[in-house]
């Protein structure tokens, strides 16, 4: 039966070519428009995700959050990275090259630890490490694994108290996890550098365990979703709880309303088009069944089932819809390469404004068969309610 | 000996040209390879009674045996599938105007049969294709050939699968006089030389007279007290002839 309902396309091949280039005509611009909106949503995202700060929240009051608060954000599967921090102003330190005697740098202490997003390729930081910002590098005249001496300097009555740790420079942090003169250390460091101003500990004190540490309450935290989609909710869900946060969950909450008003966007369009084309689509079929009436009574009466006759609108509607989804594939393509030549570096930066793969070609072609095949179903019913018997008489 | 198909009181009303006919087949019986016309004037139910024999359409009343099947029984029954299965095998059809598929080559159209009935025979369709003269037409669509070369195709086509039995309807309408009688011989010839039983309505019982049918005419009653005019084909049983 399928080789019948081919012939009969074949034998019709104009007719055929009308169909699937109407087909076209629809789905083309389909396609298009849902490029572009894939391309100028994928572009906004990839530009917030190469900024690890988009998926940041961070705690901008101090407050005491006690260690299980910490475990339960820990656990949570939306949070990917978590870092509590000290109180803000006692998170700054001296910074000294030993090969440089009296030129230390005052910079800000910021807490890490491995896997953070802001400083990716680090499998382990020591306790004695220091990841330094650019800048910090470069005043201090410092390179990766040169010494360096940290210290922080508090008043007891008239006395000046100095505690000094010496350290190691790990590495240099990225531009986007410090613009300014920054050091990252892990927790314990800054756990002690506060301990030591809030004058519980003394100068000759050294950092305890990660571990230990993480058991104490902390003044804030830094961390990162583990997806965009996550920000906008968990910074919701810090601020019921009361604590005030600093994230981009306006620009996230913007770029997923963006891409849900163009999908919505999308659907409409589609919707219009895409139903007002399967009607006609039907409507034709159906005409063909009742032009053809005779063949298919023909067929009935040699001894054709039902269930087969039933298969010919459905064959050529499948075979109409995947020769015009490859046809309006292939237009698309050729207005999109247009549409990134003309726009290159405008909407979307270095990206493509209009984003076509070859998976959106498949997912195309199989909504649009699964249309047809709906928009046939009716002509393939008509065509099986032909009776065997019409294919004798006169005609 | 069995009768490839055997019609006993067999009723079915239809419309014809004007009036409201009801056609009656007391008793008809047909044996395997035997060749037989049915005349009767057109309206008269001939087609009526071939739909029937072709399992087209159900009888309304009565008992139809066709190759040891209980046809009116699978009708009752609604396999309609069956029914189908039983003509793509044992019918062969000749319609009035040929009735070939446009999009199809002849030797596709002749081979149809044969693929619905999923028997593939090449060699047959070829050895039909030369016994009816039409061999250089086989790569040929119908709309090139000429209304004589059609008929012929439709001949081959209806014995291509090897049915156990033929039916044809007018199939000399469309054709010229003399074309008529060539293509009454060749369903004749064809039919006897492949063991084939065949049926022929016609109006014109001279013309198949003269090609050698065997004749039933219709015996037609005017309008009774129920405002029904009748068609009756009869023909004794043959176990009772003998």
């Amino acid at each position: 039966m399928l080789r019948l309902a081919l012939a009969d396309i074949w034998h019709e091949k104009v007719l055929f070519l009308c169909s699937a280039l109407g087909c076209a005509a629809v789905l083309a611009p389909l396609i298009v428009l849902f490029g572009l909106r894939q391309g100028v949503v994928a572009g906004l995202r990839a530009e917030l995700l190469e900024d690890p700060r988009a998926r940041e929240v961070v705690s901008i009051v101090n407050r005491t959050l006690e260690p299980t608060m910490f475990e339960r954000l820990g656990a949570d599967p939306r949070i990917a990275f978590l870092v509590p921090r000290t109180r803000a102003l006692s998170a700054t330190i001296v910074l000294e090259n030993p090969a440089r005697p009296g030129n230390g740098l005052r910079v800000e202490l910021l807490p890490t630890a491995v896997g953070d997003p802001l400083l990716p390729g680090y499998s382990a930081i020591d306790g004695d490490e220091l990841i330094l910002s650019g800048t910090a590098m470069q005043r201090l005249g410092l390179n990766a694994g040169d010494p360096v001496l940290a210290s922080v300097a508090r008043s007891r009555g008239s006395s000046r108290e100095v505690l000094t740790l010496p350290m190691r420079v790990g590495g240099t942090a990225p531009l986007s996890a410090a613009t300014r003169d920054a050091a990252f250390a892990i927790l314990p460091v800054l756990l002690l550098t506060e301990d030591f101003l809030d004058g519980t500990v003394d100068a000759d004190a050294r950092p305890v365990t990660e571990t230990e540490a993480r058991q104490r309450p902390f003044a804030g935290f830094r961390f990162y979703a583990a997806r965009l989609e996550d920000v906008p909710a968990l910074d919701r869900e810090m601020r019921l709880a009361g604590i005030e946060v600093a994230s981009r969950a306006e620009a996230v909450a913007g770029l997923l309303r963006l891409d849900r008003n163009l999908a919505l966007l999308f659907l409409a369009i589609a919707g219009a088009g895409g139903a007002g084309y399967l009607v006609s689509l039907g409507v034709g079929l159906w005409a063909q069944v009742e032009r053809k009436r005779r063949d298919l009574a023909l067929l009935s009466l040699l001894g054709v089932r039902r269930r087969a006759l039933l298969m010919v609108p459905l064959v050529q509607a499948a075979a109409v819809a995947l020769a015009g989804a490859v046809l309006a594939f292939g237009i698309a393509a050729m207005v999109a390469g247009v549409l990134n030549r003309v726009f290159a570096g405008t909407v979307t930066g270095d990206r493509p404004v209009c984003l076509l793969t070859l998976g959106m070609g498949a997912a195309a072609a199989g909504v649009t068969i699964v249309g047809a095949l709906v928009a046939a179903v009716l002509a393939g019913l008509r065509a099986a309610a032909v009776t065997p018997a019409e294919g004798l008489a006169e005609g | 000996m069995t009768p490839l198909l055997a019609l006993r009181g067999v009723a079915k009303a239809y419309r014809g040209d004007a009036a409201a006919f009801a056609l009656e087949v007391p008793e008809f019986d047909l044996l395997a390879g035997e060749a037989l016309a049915l005349a009767g004037p057109s309206g008269s139910g001939k087609s009526t009674l071939l739909m029937m024999l072709a399992l087209a359409s159900p009888p309304d009343d009565g008992e139809y045996v066709f190759a040891g099947s209980d046809v009116a029984g699978l009708w009752r029954k609604g396999r309609r599938d069956a029914l189908a299965a039983l003509r793509a095998r044992k019918i062969g059809v000749v319609p009035q105007t040929g009735g070939l598929l446009p999009y199809l080559t002849v030797a596709g159209n002749i081979a149809l049969t044969q693929r619905i009935a999923g028997c593939a025979d090449p060699a047959r369709v070829l050895g039909l294709a030369e016994e009816l003269g039409i061999s250089a037409q086989l790569r040929k669509r119908p709309a090139a050939l000429s209304v004589g070369q059609r008929q012929r195709v439709a001949i081959a086509r209806a014995l291509a699968h090897r049915p156990a039995l033929v039916l044809a309807d007018e199939p000399t309408a469309s054709v010229h006089p003399e074309l008529a009688d060539a293509v009454l011989a060749l369903l004749k010839r064809e039919c006897a030389a492949a063991g084939a039983a065949l049926l022929v309505a016609t109006h014109d019982p001279d013309r198949a007279a003269r090609a050698g049918y065997p004749v039933l005419a219709c015996e037609t009653h005017a309008p009774g007290a129920d405002g029904l005019a009748r068609s009756v084909f009869a023909r004794a049983s043959l176990a009772k002839a003998a």
